[in-house]
């Protein structure tokens, strides 16, 4: 029995019935990580000791029954710009390297109390700007399928991890498909929860209005089983969002859309395919499927490359070297600074600070950020147009697999088209889910983007475990340790 | 060439919430730097803000006082600059939805009342502190140290329109403005410990122009002395500057108390383009009807409506001016006092002079609890009667702040009531005629100054009891005078 390709029920399962512990769980963590990251590099760090002391107490409350929910003992791993007290957060960035979080970001609260294992905290693009995570401060992370390939972004750490199976599952961050572009090129799930619905408090803001916390796993019940955890209410976040699920109809009673703008040029047949092979199986099923189309998607990248820098422009102004962090000295306060902002912060951030800097500048404000903020809300009410006639909205996740590192590293704009697809959900604040479909002739995974109107997550979960069984897709990636 | 100026004025106060603006910090008045302090208002990465429903109460209040109308859709923006002392390096402020607008506030200079139209009442966060050591300027110091007690404080900021004519003006300006903050409950309005801020915008045209000069922005004045002296130096300045053919530069000046001089700030915080824009951490504010209406109905008596409660008593413009500014127990005194006696100028004099001279004199900040507003009407009436001197007058109130007692206990103790009994103020007047026939001789002959020292002999040998008008009076009577 491979315990590391179990589900989280399937491993509480055990723990309950005494076939195995938490700590046996833990071990075989331990030594996996022990080899794929060395292949790999999905951990910036690994919380070993404490967490050999937690497998313990784990393993003691199921011997006494008082084993607190299904997530207890298992290991999860944290993308690196998610506070845990008293542990770096990071963020990939030199610019933090040193910084010690000293509170918990309410995510992590919330997996306490279910007394979550944290192997450690994973690679990610330097404050989650990229989609590969080659610009991450601290070296790159490489796709456990075949190593020569990226792993995919923001959260490649994450994905690399879950794949690789170093952890049970991951807590990622999407802000214009970190989560779900990286789970497509690992093969794996990976879910975008609806804006609101997951406190950020304690997330390291790249883009306040489009980020989202949510969960990469190997099966839409573990991706379930973590939002479950670690969504709802939070007075800490204002953003946070208070009502009840909206259920979606199921089946017959359901109309499903496939996306036109997403299944053009610039997606790849390869992606179309899996497309198509996830709407046969919904015919069979007795789905409704119509073609919809959404002409503002578009525009998506050009909206949000000015929303996003705007946002960030405004976001990584506190780290300045005077309270935490980097500090590169200078003359004066402002020449103290520019120097640690120009030393601390890569090429990518720069890049997305001077754009959103600009973006708001006086007299361009209108023509760039302003109209960014206009043509978002009309993209809003086209999705609210669209979701009065569909249920759920189908397209590929990413346009291509995974793309060998280095690739795109050079071709900024190359990089962000690989966000085509995942950046509208963002935009409109809509629960996205990516599913893993099948392999490419590469032998690379591919996957499916099922979008539904906000507050649906929990109908999506359902709907995507369902196509998850039809499509039989389970496998484990073994290239990285060859 | 005939000049005017024109003053704008922006003023910070910061409000006396139990919590900082975006998060739940106490705030706490303490010398020791860096203790009131959370993720949020230190602006640790991943911290988020959560608006405090009190300030914004605070500020609508404000804002309802000052007759401003209400942004009922409003919404919190990120002003972007950096420096040290803020640690978002944006300060989360309100831009083009503040939550009042259009509103004005009546002032008294001279006996007569003005208006002093308000642009806008809107929310700020207060930043941190700096002291740059080795020069008071960022640029030039050797180090700075910081202190964020101060950070996350909310602050209401109020921007006049450019219609101030002096410092004067401006001074009375701050003084109402001060009053109705505490006369609304949201600040303690102390001005030496920053609880009000203020920041004037000057400029200077000719008269007969339309339009208004360049404008001077002045900071850093912390008394309503540097304002008024910081205006007038700076109104001084441009005009000579304008008489000599200079021109103006749009710039923030620095007064110098010191030297009492304003000074150009010519760095980097002078020219920032802000890059205003929608705070996305924080949902658009939707101030209800029933949330304004409940404010409304709640709003206390305010500083005009107080001086116009004077002013029906009778109280010149100028004395109720000065009264609505005094404390709350001392406006309610006079009322009492007033209701009492009938006579506002005498309850006005004997509060604002005698009883707050004898306060001041004895260190005492408040009254001792026996003393009943009665007591003063009681010393007023008896002057008013001719029962007691003036002098006794003060006498009575000297004591009874001192001990429990009445005034009746105190005149009869000390014998301070006048003998007004005409029969025998008569009996004594003719005793002292008899025996100063040569001073009577002398008056008669035209001596008039010789009356005084009839009326002191009277006075004297009566042990000061006799009312001197009464004995004046009984004199001439007698001679005939």
């Amino acid at each position: 029995m491979e315990l590391l390709n179990l589900s989280i029920r399937e491993l509480n399962k055990l723990f309950i019935t005494k076939k195995t512990k938490p700590s046996e769980l833990y071990s075989e963590i331990f030594n996996r990580s022990a080899s794929s990251e060395a292949a790999l590099h999905a951990h910036l760090s690994l919380f070993e000791e404490t967490n050999l002391v937690k497998a313990k107490k784990s393993d003691e409350r199921f011997s006494k029954s008082e084993n607190v929910g299904l997530l207890d003992g298992i290991p999860l791993a944290i993308k690196d710009n998610i506070n845990i007290k008293d542990e770096k957060t990071t963020c990939s960035s030199k610019m933090l390297s040193n910084f010690v979080s000293p509170y918990n970001a309410t995510v992590i609260s919330k997996l306490d109390t279910e007394q979550t294992i944290y192997t450690g905290k994973t690679n990610l693009d330097e404050f989650a700007m990229g989609s590969s995570t080659e610009n991450s401060a601290f070296g790159l992370t490489r796709n456990p399928w075949n190593t020569d390939y990226v792993p995919g972004g923001s959260s490649g750490g994450s994905a690399a991890s879950v794949a690789s199976r170093s952890s049970i599952a991951a807590l990622g961050s999407d802000t214009g498909g970190s989560i779900r572009q990286p789970a497509s090129f690992c093969g794996l799930v990976g879910f975008k929860p609806t804006y609101g619905s997951v406190s950020r408090y304690g997330l390291v803001a790249f883009a306040s209005s489009l980020d989202q916390i949510g969960p990469i796993s190997k099966s839409v019940d573990d991706a379930r089983i973590v939002y479950s955890a670690i969504s709802g209410h939070d007075s800490l976040d204002s953003t946070s969002i208070n009502y009840e699920q909206i259920e979606l109809p199921f089946e017959k009673n359901a109309t499903i859309g496939i996306v036109k703008e997403l299944m053009e040029d610039g997606i790849s047949e390869e992606s179309k395919k899996e497309v198509e092979k996830v709407i046969d199986i919904l015919k069979l099923k007795g789905y409704n499927i119509k073609e919809v189309s959404l002409p503002l998607i578009k525009l998506s990248i050009s909206i949000y490359y000015l929303i996003a820098p705007a946002e960030c422009s405004a976001n990584l102004a506190r780290f300045d070297g005077v309270r935490y962090g980097l500090r590169v000295d200078g003359k004066t306060s402002y020449e103290m600074m520019e120097n640690t902002r120009a030393e601390g912060f890569g090429n990518e951030v720069k890049r997305r600070i001077l754009l959103g800097t600009y973006a708001l500048s006086a007299g361009y404000y209108d023509e760039y950020y302003g109209k960014a903020l206009r043509a978002r809300k009309k993209m809003v009410d086209e999705f609210s147009t669209i979701f009065k006639e569909c249920d759920y909205l189908i397209s590929p996740t990413t346009p291509t697999e995974a793309f060998k590192a280095g690739e795109k590293t050079n071709n900024p704009l190359e990089m962000y088209m690989s966000d085509l697809c995942t950046i509208p959900a963002n935009l409109a604040g809509l629960p996205a889910i990516s599913i893993p479909t099948g392999l490419s002739s590469n032998n690379l995974p591919l996957g499916v983007q099922i979008m539904s109107k906000p507050l649906t997550d929990n109908s999506l979960l359902d709907f995507s475990e369902m196509l998850e069984k039809e499509l039989e897709f389970y496998s484990t990636p073994e290239g990285w340790s060859k | 060439m005939n000049l005017k100026p024109t003053i704008g004025i922006e003023t910070h106060i910061e409000l006396n919430t139990n919590t900082k603006m975006f998060c739940r910090c106490r705030v706490v008045d303490t010398e020791e730097p860096n203790v009131n302090l959370c993720p949020t208002c230190l602006g640790l990465p991943g911290a988020l803000p959560v608006p405090n429903e009190k300030a914004i109460r605070y500020i609508t209040l404000l804002a309802l006082a000052t007759g401003c109308s209400i942004t009922k859709k409003g919404m919190f923006h990120r002003k972007n600059y950096f420096y040290p002392d803020l640690p978002k390096n944006y300060q989360i402020s309100q831009f083009d939805l503040p939550v009042g607008e259009n509103g004005n506030l009546e002032i008294v200079i001279d006996n007569e009342k003005d208006y002093v139209e308000i642009e806008r009442v809107h929310m700020e966060e207060d930043t941190g502190k700096s002291s740059h050591e080795g020069s008071g300027r960022i640029d030039s110091a050797t180090s700075t140290s910081l202190d964020f007690n101060r950070s996350g404080i909310p602050l209401v900021e109020i921007v006049t329109k450019p219609v101030i004519k002096s410092s004067k003006e401006a001074v009375a300006y701050i003084e109402e403005l001060r009053q109705l903050a505490i006369e609304l409950e949201i600040s303690e309005g102390k001005l030496e410990k920053g609880n009000l801020r203020f920041d004037a915008n000057i400029s200077v045209a000719p008269s007969e122009s339309n339009e208004l000069g360049t404008k001077v922005e002045i900071k850093n004045m912390n008394s309503l002395r540097s304002l008024e002296r910081a205006i007038d130096f700076e109104i001084k300045r441009q005009s000579s500057a304008l008489e000599n053919g200079d021109i103006i530069i749009q710039e923030t000046r620095h007064w110098d108390e010191s030297k009492e001089t304003t000074t150009s700030m010519r760095s980097k915080e002078g020219s920032a383009d802000y890059r205003y824009f929608s705070d996305p951490d924080i949902p658009n504010m939707v101030l209800t009807d029933e949330f304004i209406n409940q404010i409304k109905e709640n709003l206390p008596s305010l500083p005009h409506e107080n001086r116009n409660k004077l002013t029906e008593t009778g109280l010149g413009l100028s004395d109720s001016n000065v009264l609505s500014k005094s404390e709350k127990w001392i406006f309610e005194l006079y009322f009492e006092v007033f209701n009492n006696t009938k006579d506002s100028k005498a309850s006005f004099n004997w509060i604002t002079g005698e009883l707050q001279g004898q306060m001041r004199k004895l260190e005492i900040k408040s009254l001792p609890n026996w003393f009943s507003p009665n007591f003063l009407s009681d010393v007023i009436k008896l002057i008013d009667e001719n029962k007691i001197s003036f002098t006794s007058g003060k006498v009575i109130l000297e004591e009874l702040i001192q001990m429990d007692t009445t005034p009746d206990e105190i005149a009869k103790r000390l014998d301070l009531y006048q003998e007004n009994d005409e029969v025998a103020i008569s009996k004594i007047v003719n005793e002292i005629i008899d025996n100063n026939q040569d001073i009577v001789e002398r008056i008669k002959n035209g001596e008039d100054k010789l009356v005084g020292f009839m009326v002191g002999q009277i006075i004297k040998s009566s042990g000061g009891s006799i009312n001197p008008g009464m004995a004046k009076e009984i004199l001439s009577k007698e001679l005939n005078l």
